[in-house]
């Protein structure tokens, strides 16, 4: 069977002028039917740039190598109009920060309408109504739809953006929410993903660094580190016996409150600079597990179950 | 936007209440005057010439700004000469705004070498000064209506172009772009359903001072008889064969002079009432 989204090898590169930035060096992914799939790693780990790229709204600057293909079709080689076709309908994405996503000229109902408008050929009447119940089910009062972004709160926003990309069904819906939100309408919004994401059965990638969100909603989690992904597998396996130092460090970095724990422990250093990588492994230099194999050659994925992968010459910990 | 909102929000604007009444009195007082000026403002009766302004003396039928000096009735050529001149301001204004949008919303969205076509083409423009500009088009192809409009657009456009430009260059790096790219907007749908609405603000208010600067230009050209020649009359060349008699007979320059400053000031209040009515950005 095709998978819904298939990420082979893909490697974007960005040229400034002063240097060439690698912020994908060969990330391998699938998403399938119904599937959710949380992407975790730290600022300029690639998160943004995998989701963009699948749309191929990469900028002009950025050359890519490797394939995505969607529904069997890669998306690099579809011409203008398919693109157009797919963004919005069958893909579909929320932005990071609500407060700048929506354009402040319109009434959130008219910018709702207008994807329905251009995707659905909706007349305005129509597509007017549909973006009131859209909103109900989002759980802003229907009235509101008058309203100018301006006069909602962050929240509301962050509602009506999740409302627009959820308005044609999407197969694949990209999440990136949640940043910019306090955690009571983090809590909710997330309920209302959930919530939706079992209604209509719509595969999800959901873009954070809150591995908590991640155990809350997603069934798979794919960590990121430099542009690669050094661990993938089940929310539940990765969580409980995570392989990589890397991901250790990052639940290590997570306050618990069962362990009278006291003091987080921090990993150590950076992350590692795209436009000079580290040679090896790309985690090495802040690794503590490291030698001299580390820092000559990259580890390949190693399947460990069926449901977890690790990207590591030492996982699990020992020197074997 | 709701209309409500709007009507509230246009009296509780003090500049948009005065320009916008102001304006409408002059121009319906100047379109409407073929229906009831009392003298024909070609025509000369030198038996009359020079008189001093009468007021409401004799009613509506005599001179009240008096007459100048081919005895043509001041009120009359002035109605009539309004007409001319607020006409040509409009058309140029709405041909400005439409060439210099058009070509900077391009310019600012596409950017690269289309940007740099553009504007280097616009920098030509303002390294000419206007109305030299004007004055060499206008010795080459003759003084017409149609060519004075023409030299006016042509001189005038660029300050629009620049202007929507550079705005629309800070809006195209917003998220709102980014997120309607993201859901299937094409580059049309983007640059005319998403920027330019954005970018109407400071449009608005330079067309509406640009209706001022355009009746001020073309008085110039007026007054150097370049623009509507005579005896058509005009605001410009009111001043301009009234000049003559400055010291003497004052109220022929004062009046063509106070009308074009108190339409020019009509048209900046409501530029500046319109920024503030039509601002979606501003709460209630």
């Amino acid at each position: 069977m095709d998978h819904l989204l298939q990420i082979q090898d893909l490697c974007v590169e960005f040229k400034t002028e002063r240097a060439v930035s690698k912020a994908l060096n060969g990330v391998n992914l699938t998403v399938d039917k119904g599937e959710s799939l949380g992407l975790v790693g730290e600022s300029g780990a690639g998160k943004t740039t995998t989701a963009l790229a699948s749309l191929n709204l990469l900028s002009k600057n950025a050359s890519h190598k490797g394939d995505i293909r969607f529904q069997g079709k890669s998306v690099f080689q579809m011409k203008d109009k398919e693109l157009l076709d797919i963004r919005g309908d069958k893909i579909s994405m929320i932005f990071q920060n609500p407060l700048t996503a929506l354009n402040p000229v319109f009434t959130v109902g008219e910018q709702i309408a207008m994807v329905l408008r251009v995707h659905r050929g909706m007349n305005k009447k129509d597509a007017r109504k549909q973006a009131g119940e859209l909103l109900e089910m989002v759980g802003i009062p229907r009235n509101r739809v008058h309203d100018f972004p301006n006069q909602l709160s962050g929240g509301m926003r962050q509602r009506v953006g999740i409302a627009s990309s959820l308005a044609c069904n999407p197969e694949l819906l990209i999440a990136e929410p949640t940043t910019a939100l306090d955690v009571t309408i983090q809590a909710q919004i997330l309920e209302l993903m959930k919530n939706l994401q079992e209604q209509y059965n719509t595969s999800l990638i959901m873009i954070t660094h809150n591995l908590g969100i991640i155990a809350e909603l997603c069934h798979k989690v794919a960590v990121m580190y430099a542009g690669r992904i050094i661990e993938y597998g089940t929310v539940r396996e990765v969580f409980s016996t995570p392989l990589h130092p890397y991901t250790r460090g990052l639940l290590g970095a997570l306050p618990s409150l069962d362990e009278d724990k006291k003091r987080l422990t921090a990993i150590p250093g950076n992350v590692a600079d795209p436009r000079k990588l580290p040679t090896g492994c790309r985690f090495h230099p802040r690794c503590d597990l490291q030698d001299n194999k580390c820092a000559d050659k990259c580890p390949e994925m190693i399947c460990i179950t069926e449901d977890h992968y690790v990207e590591c010459w030492y996982h699990g910990g020992g020197n074997d | 936007m709701d209309k409500k909102v709007l009507l509230k929000r246009m009296k509780g604007n003090p500049f948009f209440v005065i320009g916008a009444i102001l304006a409408l009195v002059i121009l319906i007082v100047c379109f409407c005057s073929p229906l009831f000026i009392r003298f024909n403002p070609i025509v000369n009766s030198t038996a009359e010439k020079l008189h001093s302004p009468e007021g409401l003396k004799n009613g509506l039928s005599g001179h009240i700004f008096g007459t100048d000096q081919l005895g043509r009735d001041v009120l009359s050529r002035l109605l009539i000469g309004g007409r001319f001149s607020l006409l040509i301001a409009f058309i140029v204004v709405i041909l400005q705004t439409l060439i210099g949008t058009i070509l900077g919303i391009i310019a600012g969205y596409i950017g690269g070498i289309v940007d740099s076509v553009i504007m280097r083409l616009c920098d030509v423009f303002l390294a000419i000064p206007n109305l030299i500009l004007a004055i060499a088009i206008m010795s080459v192809l003759g003084s017409s209506p149609k060519n004075l409009v023409i030299v006016l657009v042509v001189s005038g456009w660029v300050s629009y172009c620049k202007v929507t430009r550079n705005s629309v260059r800070v809006v195209k790096n917003q998220d709102f772009v980014h997120a309607s790219q993201v859901m299937g907007a094409g580059k049309m749908h983007i640059m005319m359903t998403q920027i330019f609405p954005n970018v109407t603000t400071n449009l608005i208010i330079l067309a509406s001072q640009e209706i001022g600067n355009t009746i001020l230009i073309e008085a110039a050209l007026s007054f150097l008889s370049l623009g509507i020649q005579p005896p058509t009359p005009s605001w410009g060349n009111m001043i301009s064969t009234g000049r003559t008699y400055l010291m003497v007979r004052p109220w022929l320059v004062l009046v063509p002079g106070i009308a074009l400053m108190l339409t020019v000031l009509a048209f900046n209040f409501l530029g500046d009432g319109l920024r503030d009515v039509f601002d979606p950005k501003r709460v209630s």
